[in-house]
């Protein structure tokens, strides 16, 4: 006993080493991985998320009234992993460093993350695409900003044209 | 069966261990004279589940075999699928996986010895290295933001970048470690209560740790010198200086004085590699195609060497993926150190193999 009499003394001097909890915060780090936060204004439904998503917890489903996909995400069945956070190509999905998940047997189906995200609509034909927020206009759409907001359809189109239009030129030159 | 003999059934759950096994002992008054042991207490069909899952749920799988080597199996199983698939990890990944692996070898380490002091009876010194431990549990939630899945391998490299705001904080962690472990160490070595319950217990030979095939540190303390960080190395183990640990007493007591030896190692590994960090991307960017074909992958994790073996056919989800991992080879050598031993002396041998039956039994 006695090597360790000394450090018993110390630990007894410097008290609990315990956080208060819950009659004060407990201490939370910056990177903690929590419950997952989702941002509709920038998710574009690519469902990479639910692709990587061990647990299952992740669901996107067409909404009745066809105006859009509901996404879903229950907090119940999450493991924390934040694989659909690292992978998430916007940024629409991140961690929070928020553990206060405790809730009443009667929440257990409605404690879940859902959003109704609308789809977007092509600028020429009016055609349902991936949704087109302005997010993602500004960060994913700026190589070619016009053709970002076509149906596949109508970039088809564009691309046909602008691929004739100046070889034709460039063709009667050389003759 | 002699009127002297009777069998004494320990487990599968029992205050001694730590994890459901099933031990049938023939004993002679208070002597052992022949074990039988039975698994499959906590088999959840891992391996299947792993085939009805994409590449990358996989990862997360992986993760949840085990919650001590929770980074040993990722990292092994992203290294298995990377042979496949050709791809080349950038060179800071490579180090901050060694730090991931470490920093998680010195917890597990701490959690085996402080274990041991309970099984002693030594319930203060247990209080006491868990607390030791703390600061390295603290690390990885503020590093990585959990404390046991650090969700640090995928596959490709790594996914959380140690950066000017969390190497601070580790290496603040790691100073805080030093002198602790060193104290620890101190106890551990000396204090007579510790040495009269563990000196000469659990003997394990050189002959039979081979005989065996054990591996980590239950080989190491019996003069095994295998160590796959320096045998075959993987990641970034090859540039990084340090000492295989090594002893020849092989009972109960020189395993736990091993591997506090080598939790001080680990602390002058992460340093290493925190001092020595390439600049550079931490994964690929880009999704691996996984081709058709066989690969291996092998890592040391805290308990020796754990064996990932991977087939694919193509698609999406492995066609097979099986591991191997240390607790397997370690709990048949159980045979050779539990003869003639004292009944009270079961749970202390039986711990110092740091068994995990869940990764075993999956």
């Amino acid at each position: 006993m006695l090597p360790f009499l000394k450090i018993m003394l110390r630990n007894l001097v410097l008290g609990p080493s315990t956080d208060p909890f819950p009659f004060a915060p407990a201490k939370t780090h910056e990177n903690f991985r929590g419950c997952a936060v989702h941002d509709p204004e920038k998710c574009i439904l690519c469902g990479i998320c639910r692709h990587v998503c061990a647990a299952g917890a992740i669901q996107i489903r067409a909404s009745q009234d066809g105006s859009g996909m509901q996404y879903s995400l229950w907090h119940n069945s999450c493991v924390f992993c934040g694989m659909c956070a690292h992978y998430c190509p916007t940024g629409a999905l991140t961690m929070s460093n928020n553990w206060h998940l405790a809730h009443t047997g009667a929440e257990m189906f409605s404690n879940c993350i859902s959003n109704l995200i609308h789809f977007g609509e092509c600028a020429q034909c009016g055609a349902k695409i991936q949704p087109r927020p302005q997010a993602i206009i500004d960060t994913l759409g700026v190589r070619s900003p016009d053709r970002f907001l076509l149906c596949p359809k109508c970039k088809r189109q564009s691309i046909g044209r602008n691929v004739a239009q100046p070889r034709s030129i460039h063709r009667q030159e050389n003759l | 069966m002699s009127s002297t003999t009777y069998t004494l059934p320990i487990g599968p759950l029992h205050v001694a261990l730590e994890e459901p096994m099933y031990f049938d002992i023939q004993v002679e008054g208070e002597t052992v004279r022949s074990v039988e042991l039975a698994a499959g207490h906590v088999h959840r069909g891992m391996e299947a589940l792993a085939m009805q899952r994409n590449y990358f749920q996989n990862v997360t799988l992986v993760e949840r075999v085990c919650s001590l080597c929770s980074n040993s199996h990722p990292a092994t199983y992203c290294m298995a699928v990377e042979n496949l698939s050709g791809l080349i990890v950038p060179e800071r990944a490579m180090y901050l996986r060694v730090i991931a692996d470490e920093v998680k070898r010195i917890a597990s380490h701490l959690f085996n010895v402080g274990i041991m002091a309970h099984l002693t009876g030594f319930d203060s010194l247990f209080m006491h290295a868990m607390e030791v431990r703390e600061i390295m549990q603290d690390a990885k939630e503020g590093v990585y933001g959990n404390r046991m899945n650090l969700g640090q391998c995928i596959i490709g490299g790594c996914r959380r970048d140690i950066d000017d705001s969390t190497a601070p904080f580790l290496l603040g962690q790691l100073e805080l470690l030093k002198p602790q472990l060193d104290e620890l160490y101190g106890v551990f070595e000396r204090d007579p209560l510790i040495r009269t319950r563990t000196q000469g217990i659990g003997l394990l030979s050189f002959e039979e740790a081979k005989r065996h095939a054990v591996v980590g540190p239950v080989a190491r303390a019996s003069g095994v010198a295998y160590d796959l960080r320096r045998k075959a190395p993987y990641a970034a183990y090859a540039d990084l200086d340090f000492k295989v640990q090594t002893d020849t007493k092989g009972d109960v007591h020189s395993r736990a004085l091993l591997r506090l030896r080598e939790a001080v190692q680990s602390v002058k590994i992460v340093e290493q590699c925190l001092r020595q960090l390439p600049g550079g991307p931490i994964n690929t960017r880009e999704v691996p195609v996984i081709p058709p074909g066989e690969a291996v992958a092998r890592s040391e994790a805290p308990r020796g060497e754990v064996f990932y073996y991977l087939r694919s056919d193509g698609t999406d989800t492995p066609q097979r993926l099986k591991w191997r991992v240390p607790t397997y080879m370690n709990w048949e050598a159980l045979q050779v150190m539990l003869a003639s031993c004292q009944v009270a002396d079961i749970a202390l041998i039986v711990n110092s193999i740091d068994p995990c039956i869940s990764c075993t039994e999956r």
